[in-house]
């Protein structure tokens, strides 16, 4: 059925790039982080190393915050990141629903495997932070179930995919759910943000950042948005070459 | 001239009366009788009301078990409004599940598709009777939770303002869930993928509803001041999934 699926081209070029400078531009910032970027100074003169814990913007905190706080350059923009490209895969499911083309499909599978990785990687780093900070694997804090139950949407996405056999109505579904799933997303993110309850450190509540750590803080969400570029066009490709690979192996079985 | 003229008035009657008579109902009376339909259905066989009613029970009595070790003196205000939502959506899923699988069996559905009729149409008939027929099963099993776990406490006056959470919550339940079915309904393992899509997606909806359906149990004042802002969050997600689901059901139901 897709005999013409375009392989190769300047995107295609693109995406290697974008995949090395994404790897440069994350080492960077990991390299940045841990040399020149100061640990938050404010908290330290509060807090000497043998008093208790302090309180600062409704927050227990203790020394130990200081130095964990590293992860946080990793950790904000993945989990920026992975919500964004979950805006993607609603808005090409929009664009399938609208031109019932195909490629628009594929594309919005594809974002989602990717915000799929992204996920993974902030339940990860969260969880060692948590586990560290807060001397628990889990806490139900209201964002951290959010991302929970971003988590468990978007693996619900792939399960309905695997539910599916025709791939027409596999599409309509998926590209459905995908809505759903984005509009989901940012309604508990707001919800989890209004109604109170919430010990997930937010950044202007500490007291914002000083412009070193912005400096690294904007190096990683480049490095990322790269990286998340290039994985996501190196996959596309991939499954277009076997798309071809496909119609290539019926036409000789004909 | 003049005979022309009277030609043109007869074509003219005859196109009156042809209209008259096949005349393209109301989308109200569409509504209507799909709904109606659903609740004929319903009231002979009693499918989805026992069923979802019996097994209500079932988990109030699972519940039960589950505190039977606790000691004497618990607070179990603080809970109940999460184990009241814990029953009700565990109650929803099933008679959801129910309520797209004889359309499916006995083919209705097809018959239903080929009306010339506006596909939300089906959406709002059957997200109000989806609603009806869980309102019915929480009138019975939401007076029981009360009889068996809060009839020896000393509850709050503002107990009756948990009303408005639970019938903004049901409301969510019934729209986003019927969106769901109709996808679950035509797929492989479609009892499970329903509970795995629905769960997460009216997590909001919960997370507000227990969170204002407790604060009325309870009473506190601290938070009361939560009360307001969570129903009316809870409102709002009603509202824009809703309307999407509203949408984008034109798309689920043809495919």
């Amino acid at each position: 059925m897709n005999e013409n699926v375009k392989v190769g081209g300047i995107l295609d070029q693109l995406a290697n790039v974008a995949l090395v400078l994404g790897l440069l531009l994350t080492t960077a910032s990991f390299i940045l982080t841990f040399t020149i970027v100061p640990v938050p100074q404010s908290n330290l003169n509060v807090v000497p190393a043998d008093q208790p814990p302090a309180e600062i913007g409704g927050l227990y905190v203790t020394n130990a915050l200081m130095f964990s706080q590293k992860i946080f350059y990793f950790h904000m923009p993945v989990a920026v990141i992975s919500l964004g490209i979950l805006f993607f895969t609603a808005l090409f499911g929009i664009m399938f629903l609208i031109k019932r083309d195909h490629r628009w499909d594929l594309n919005a599978k594809v974002a989602t495997e990717v915000s799929l990785v992204f996920i993974l990687m902030t339940m990860a780093t969260g969880e060692f932070w948590t586990a560290y900070e807060w001397n628990a694997w889990w806490v139900w804090e209201p964002r951290l179930t959010t991302y929970l139950i971003l988590t468990l949407l978007v693996i619900g996405y792939f399960i309905l995919r695997n539910a599916v056999d025709d791939p027409e109505r596999r599409a309509v579904f998926a590209s459905v759910f995908g809505i759903l799933a984005f509009i989901d997303a940012v309604v508990s993110l707001l919800i989890t943000r209004i109604i109170p309850s919430s010990r997930h450190p937010v950044i202007t509540r500490e007291g914002g950042l000083e412009p070193l750590m912005v400096m690294a803080l904007v190096v990683c969400i480049f490095g990322m948005i790269f990286l998340a570029y290039g994985i996501y066009r190196t996959r596309i490709r991939e499954q277009r070459l076997r798309i071809r690979l496909d119609t290539i192996k019926e036409r000789l079985e004909d | 001239m003049e005979s022309k003229s009277g030609a043109n008035e007869q074509v003219v009657e005859q196109a009156n009366i042809a209209h008259s008579i096949l005349k393209t109902p109301s989308t109200f009376s569409q509504y209507k009788a799909l709904l109606a339909k659903d609740i004929r259905q319903e009231f002979r066989t009693r499918e989805m009301l026992t069923s979802m009613g019996i097994y209500a029970l079932l988990v109030l009595i699972i519940f039960g078990v589950a505190f039977s070790q606790m000691p004497s003196s618990y607070e179990i205000m603080p809970i109940s409004g999460g184990l009241i939502w814990a029953l009700i959506v565990f109650t929803s899923l099933l008679g959801l599940n129910r309520s797209f699988s004889h359309e499916k069996e006995e083919g209705s559905l097809q018959g239903i598709l080929l009306v010339p009729l506006d596909r939300a149409v089906i959406f709002l008939s059957k997200a109000t009777s989806n609603l009806l027929f869980l309102a019915i099963v929480e009138l019975i099993t939401i007076p029981l939770f009360y009889f068996f776990f809060l009839s020896s406490e000393i509850v709050a006056d503002t107990l009756w303002l948990a009303v408005i959470p639970i019938i903004v919550g049901t409301v969510g339940i019934a729209g986003i869930g019927t969106l769901l079915a109709t996808i679950t309904m035509s797929t492989r393992g479609k009892d499970v993928l329903l509970a795995v899509l629905f769960i997460p997606l009216s997590y909001p909806l919960l997370f507000a509803c227990v969170s204002a359906t407790s604060a009325a149990i309870v009473g506190d004042s601290m938070m009361m001041s939560n009360y307001i802002s969570s129903v009316a969050l809870a409102a709002g997600y009603d509202v824009v999934m809703i309307l999407v689901s509203w949408l984008l059901y034109d798309y689920v139901v043809s495919a």
